[in-house]
């Protein structure tokens, strides 16, 4: 930990680039904030979520987060768990930024579920252990407690067999906790285009990737660019992991996509097909969240890393289009396919599109992972403490 | 104990919805969107005029199917969804955390979030505001003009709906889901 005055704490070199992000990160906070306060005056009418579409942009953000959190942990162990030697050096960074990003995941779901409280309660009294949100949210609970000691022992209190001790615990309780999250889409036996055994992997894979994407948008900021020699060694050699975890990504997609549309299953094959038709998926998800970073990686032969740290931030939206498009896609089919009332069309395929509210907390949660990362940069030595020059 | 389930002679219906009004006066339903535990869903005519098939307009009384393999009550975190002794499936407004993955995971969108409570509602077969007070019948029931619905005890051999499935064929929403449900519409 560095001792570090009040005026420390908010003096920054005023470059643009620093300065743009100081204003994005104030205005993204502000507007969580007042989010927050019109949620607590209207409740859930602040929300587009309806009967037919219950779970919305909150839920696509909080998964966002979580899956960056499982990212993050999941590439930090490739070092201080595997003991990868040049992977070591992002250790103390990914998992501050996991525990970070899951707080930001917290402070929105916080905002969604409509008894926390309750929740806290009643998740021990009465626990519904056939639930994967009770797995997921009781695991989630338990990660978050393991990668805190995990950072306690790496950061502040340096002791290198606690710190390995709780990265495995954090690693397996994350990777379990994170399945359960895909599961939670695909036990819905109510609608096939989730159903299956494909969410709780994919949420695994596409994490890493998170994680990557993540790790890369880190090291840019704080190197601005000029990075030194082992951290460009460790960056070429997370450039390839990438690219062969977007090979895979893309390869899983693709078959998940096949399968849905065979046969033209009821239900299953026409809603992905609307989904696959959606600008979201083939320009979000597809274009900027795999292949442009994948291109780049492919044609430089992972040794553009500066184009990279560029592609990391299209991957980065491309990321949030994919936990868009889980939440949305899997609630695209009506459940009642009958209409009710006389002047009232058939119904189709559900429509929804989030509240001014809703992108103010959703949006604003990423102000909240700036801020405290800003913080904890400054408060923590987040790098190996051989480089330290504090 | 009872097993509590409802047959329709949905052929019956005349789609004139008495049943979702008195839904709604008897269990305090708002008149809200979104609102309601039960309604009437509407097939349209199909063909071209002059070749319309008037048989294919049919109505179908639907609700809670109060499922023997409810989706809706695997799913819950904290079991507010649960199984009377009558195999009926209620919520616990006190248990209820609102995280709406039961709306999600019932495949006859059949519950709602009750702005009173602030916590998910769907049909409960009038259970607190009939069956506890000594009533047979649901306000449904009670009220339809036709007589499309019977409800009654599925284990007694000689109650009413007993005797309609044994002497009908019928079918069920969505079984291929294996949720059991048990809302028999009459063939």
């Amino acid at each position: 930990m560095n001792a570090i005055s009040l005026k420390n704490l908010f003096s920054f070199e005023k470059t643009p680039l620093n300065l743009l992000m100081a204003f994005v990160t104030v205005a993204l906070v502000a507007a969580f904030f007042a989010g927050a306060v019109i949620y607590i005056l209207h409740g859930h009418h602040a929300y587009n979520v309806t009967r037919q579409h219950p779970w919305g942009l909150l839920i696509s953000m909080y998964v966002f987060f979580v899956v960056s959190s499982t990212g993050l942990c999941i590439i930090s162990s490739i070092g201080h768990v595997f003991g990868i030697k040049e992977f070591q050096q992002i250790g103390k960074r990914a998992i501050a930024g996991a525990i970070i990003t899951i707080s930001s995941g917290f402070a929105v779901i916080g905002l969604e579920i409509g008894h926390p409280v309750t929740m806290l309660i009643y998740n021990v009294l009465t626990p519904g252990l056939t639930s994967a949100i009770w797995w997921m949210g009781t695991l989630y609970g338990l990660y978050l407690t393991f990668i805190c000691l995990e950072f306690f022992f790496l950061a502040i209190k340096e002791n290198h067999t606690f710190s390995k001790i709780f990265g495995i615990c954090g690693l397996l309780v994350g990777l379990a906790a994170h399945s359960n999250l895909g599961a939670v889409f695909g036990f819905l036996i109510s609608r096939p285009s989730a159903n299956g055994v494909f969410y709780p992997v994919y949420f695994i894979l596409s994490a890493m990737i998170t994680g990557c994407y993540l790790i890369f948008l880190m090291y840019g900021f704080k190197y601005k660019m000029n990075f030194p020699e082992k951290v460009r060694v460790m960056l070429v050699k997370l450039s390839k992991i990438l690219g062969m975890l977007l090979a895979v990504l893309i390869f899983f997609e693709v078959w998940k996509i096949l399968t849905a549309l065979y046969g033209d299953m009821p239900e299953r094959a026409a809603t992905i097909m609307h989904a696959i038709k959606h600008p979201n998926f083939w320009f979000g998800e597809l274009t900027l969240g795999m292949l442009i970073p994948f291109v780049v990686i492919l044609v430089s032969n992972a040794q553009a890393i500066k184009a990279t740290v560029y592609a990391s931030i299209t991957g980065m939206v491309g990321i949030f289009f994919m936990r868009y498009g889980l939440v949305h896609d899997t609630l695209l089919y009506p459940m009642t396919t009958l209409k009710r009332a006389e002047y009232q069309l058939a119904p189709s395929f559900v429509d929804y599109f989030p509240s001014a509210t809703e992108f103010m907390i959703g949006f604003g949660g990423i102000g909240l992972s700036l801020i405290m990362y800003y913080f904890a940069d400054k408060i923590f030595n987040l790098d190996e403490s051989e480089e330290t020059h504090h | 104990m009872a097993r509590y389930g409802m047959a329709l002679n949905y052929k019956n219906c005349i789609n004139c919805r008495a049943c979702e009004s008195a839904c709604k006066e008897e269990n305090g339903v708002l008149l809200l969107p979104d609102h309601y535990r039960i309604w009437v869903g509407v097939k349209e005519a199909e063909g071209e005029y002059p070749n319309i098939s008037i048989a294919s307009q049919t109505y179908h009384p639907s609700q809670c199917q109060h499922c023997e393999n409810a989706p809706c009550q695997l799913v819950c975190p904290t079991n507010a969804t649960h199984y009377s002794p009558d195999g009926m499936v209620m919520v616990d407004p006190t248990r209820c955390i609102l995280c709406t993955y039961c709306i999600n995971a019932c495949p006859y969108d059949a519950r709602y979030v009750d702005q009173r409570t602030m916590t998910v509602d769907k049909c409960t077969f009038c259970s607190d505001t009939r069956l506890a007070n000594g009533e047979t019948t649901t306000a449904c029931q009670a009220t339809c003009p036709t007589k499309v619905r019977v409800f009654g005890d599925l284990d007694d051999p000689n109650s009413e709906i007993s005797q309609l499935l044994a002497k009908h064929e019928y079918r069920r929403v969505k079984e291929h889901l294996g949720t059991k449900p048990k809302l028999f519409y009459i063939l």
